[in-house]
């Protein structure tokens, strides 16, 4: 399983931000906004935060690094 | 050389007739002038046909047996109509002080619940699956498992 490293911007890194921005309770919407081709997470994150007012939560700032040095 | 006859292809078009005959018009059917009948008929006649109008039907004066129903003036959207709805604010979060608190639970409560079953069914294999990735964060476990457990 050499392709499962966990990338930023990747579809299940949108659903983690997603569903724990929006709440688990909304499933269905967040399966559709994380198919979302996102030119960026940054857009993404943006899109997040004007839509809830508050911080993209989900994830951790760990994952991110370890990617990008990988 | 004899006329008329049985002319299949003669022009049939009958638009033209009167309903009342071919001295007719919209007043209805003319005076006629009757003869044959004894000195003075024909002449007593006619004076009938003339005097002899068609009755009116009568003007609605109002107040009959079967009055039409008074209708209520028409509302607007934003005029209060008494009753249980007191207010059409009630139910929002705004003007009215009975909020979406007062809402019935089934309206107030999520309502996609079929496409978010839908969605899991679909998806819960792959999402498991990505679960499993050594880098995966708790906060994807942990909505993988809240999927699971539905």
């Amino acid at each position: 399983m050499s392709s499962a490293a966990w990338l930023p911007g990747s579809l299940f890194d949108n659903i983690d931000k997603f569903a724990n921005s929006l709440g688990y309770q909304n499933a269905a919407i967040v399966m559709e906004l994380s198919m979302i081709p996102w030119k960026s997470p940054e857009e993404r994150d943006t899109f997040i935060t004007s839509i809830t007012g508050d911080d993209v939560k989900g994830g951790t700032e760990k994952n991110y690094i370890k990617n990008f040095r990988g | 050389m004899a006329q008329g006859g049985y002319r299949p292809t003669a022009p049939q078009n009958n638009t033209g007739v009167s309903a009342v005959g071919g001295a007719g018009s919209k007043d209805g059917q003319p005076n006629r002038y009757i003869s044959g009948g004894t000195y003075g008929e024909g002449k007593a006649l006619m004076q009938q046909q003339q005097g002899a109008a068609m009755a009116q039907a009568p003007a609605p004066t109002g107040g009959g047996s079967n009055p039409a129903p008074q209708m209520p003036e028409l509302q607007t959207l934003t005029d209060n109509i008494g009753g249980k709805y007191s207010d059409v604010t009630d139910g929002g979060d705004f003007g009215s002080p009975v909020g979406s608190a007062a809402m019935p639970k089934n309206i107030s409560a999520d309502t996609r619940a079929a496409e978010n079953d839908m969605m899991t069914r679909r998806y819960l294999p792959d999402l498991v699956h990505a679960a499993s990735f050594p880098d995966a964060p708790d906060s994807f476990k942990r909505f993988v498992n809240y999927l699971a457990s539905k």
